[in-house]
């Protein structure tokens, strides 16, 4: 933790408790109801385990809330959670180095909610498969492709991940065409 | 072009994604129009991309955001009100929530050059070196936590520590890098929060420290100390808050 202090972090000041903005409040409240799940899930890409995404999910959206306390732009303010949620978790992984490598966090774990025995174990088979092509992707691969998953489209990526539209594309035409392969076999 | 008369992956991608030029738009709407295969391929990827989404969103299970949201309200709360000038972004780097200055005065006062030191004088800080550094942790968030033993100082900080004190050429065996505020009690891994403890100091050694620590920690997460207080005293005179919590004048004998 002592990194994130290092890592410019924002840390809390003890300030008196200000009313004046709980319309702010309640907008970055709103949006952490929305986006919770969807970062959550994205950090623990990173290899952060449950409980450090969660710390550092607190840290996005303090910063998002001082973002618009500040008058700053509302202009997709999905792109700049992730990117922000991004450049968090890669300092984290920076410092933890040697860590848990990124992954796909156990996707066997969790039973799909699958109307039948067979479906369920069909479909078992079948994330088992994707689960493992995702697995062997390079990691710019992984993201794109996770990100696209979680809703963002190809400019929201392309932000997040610094890279152009294009490659954004080229990025996920190779993994889709590798999780193809690997479903069909 | 020539070669393959069909759309590519990411011409398709890019197609179902609306970002083709109005140009490119054309020309592969034509050939979609008229081309089967191409169609079907579109819709294969579309499917996969469906497929890997439902995979995605329950292959990492989540608890419920009550707890995180209530934090986070917390947090925003105790926000101070926003910065006077534009110049001054509230968005503080790297600012810790120091010790009070008072108490880096008083504690500073502990360990001036008025000699003879006192035994415990290398037992406690430097506070002009060590005010003692925290997190934003509340009190919900350090005691979610387990008690857990402070980890190891990576040995890079651990060689600045040694160097602010002046310990270059100290064996690192006469010394243990130590938590001022302890970590189970929101402390950061900062150089303010870290010094260099004496092995030899064997009275008031880091393992009555630690004792300290544990009784400091279950009153904060019982609700009987205020977790700023606790934080505190620990870094004005952790030897003073000994004193005070176990009423006694030396350490007690470990259990
Ligand atoms: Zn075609």
């Amino acid at each position: 933790m002592a990194d994130v202090f290092q890592a410019g972090v924002l840390t809390l000041t003890g300030g008196a408790a200000r009313p004046a903005c709980s319309a702010v409040e309640d907008e970055v409240v709103a949006l952490f109801d929305e986006y919770r799940e969807p970062l959550l899930r994205y950090l623990t890409t990173f290899g952060v385990c449950a409980a450090d995404a969660e710390e550092l999910l607190q840290d996005v959206f303090l910063a998002l809330f001082l973002h618009l306390r500040g008058g700053k732009s509302r202009a997709n303010l999905r792109g700049w959670l992730f990117r922000v949620a991004h450049n968090l978790a890669l300092k984290r992984r920076q410092r933890d180095r040697g860590g848990a490598v990124a992954g796909l966090p156990a996707p066997a774990q969790t039973p799909d909610p699958a109307p039948n025995p067979e479906d369920q174990l069909l479909h078992g088979q079948l994330q088992k498969r994707l689960a493992a092509a995702y697995r062997a992707l390079p990691e710019r691969d992984r993201r794109c492709l996770w990100l696209r998953a979680e809703g963002l489209n190809y400019r929201e990526i392309a932000a997040v991940l610094e890279i152009s539209l294009g490659a954004v594309a080229l990025s996920l035409a190779r993994s889709l065409a590798r999780l193809e392969r690997c479903a069909e076999r | 072009m020539a070669r393959d008369p069909h759309l590519s992956d990411p011409q398709l991608l890019m197609e179902l994604e609306g970002e083709l030029s109005r140009r490119a738009a054309t020309k592969i709407g034509r050939h979609l129009a008229a081309c089967g295969k191409c169609r079907a391929r579109r819709r294969a990827l579309e499917a996969m991309i469906a497929d890997w989404t439902r995979l995605q969103r329950t292959a990492v299970a989540l608890p419920s955001g009550d707890g995180p949201r209530a934090l986070l309200r917390a947090r925003i709360g105790r926000l101070g009100p926003p910065p006077a000038g534009p110049a001054r972004g509230a968005l503080a780097h790297g600012k810790l929530t120091l010790a009070a200055c008072a108490l880096i005065v008083l504690a500073a006062a502990m360990v001036k050059h008025s000699s003879p030191r006192p035994v415990w004088a290398a037992a406690v800080p430097d506070a002009r070196l060590t005010p003692g550094a925290t997190l934003r942790a509340t009190r919900e968030s350090v005691c979610a936590q387990p008690n857990t033993k402070n980890r190891a100082v990576p040995v890079a900080l651990r060689r600045k520590v040694f160097e602010s004190y002046g310990l270059r050429d100290a064996s690192p065996r006469d010394f243990e890098v130590d938590y001022l505020i302890t970590p189970a009690l929101g402390g950061a891994d900062d150089i303010h929060n870290l010094w260099p403890q004496p092995y030899r100091s064997t009275v008031w050694n880091a393992e009555v420290k630690d004792a300290l620590e544990d009784r400091l920690r279950d009153l904060v997460c019982g609700g009987a100390l205020d977790l700023s207080e606790a934080q505190r005293e620990i870094a004005a005179d952790w030897i003073a808050a000994y004193k005070k919590y176990f009423h006694t004048d030396r350490p007690l004998e470990p259990r």
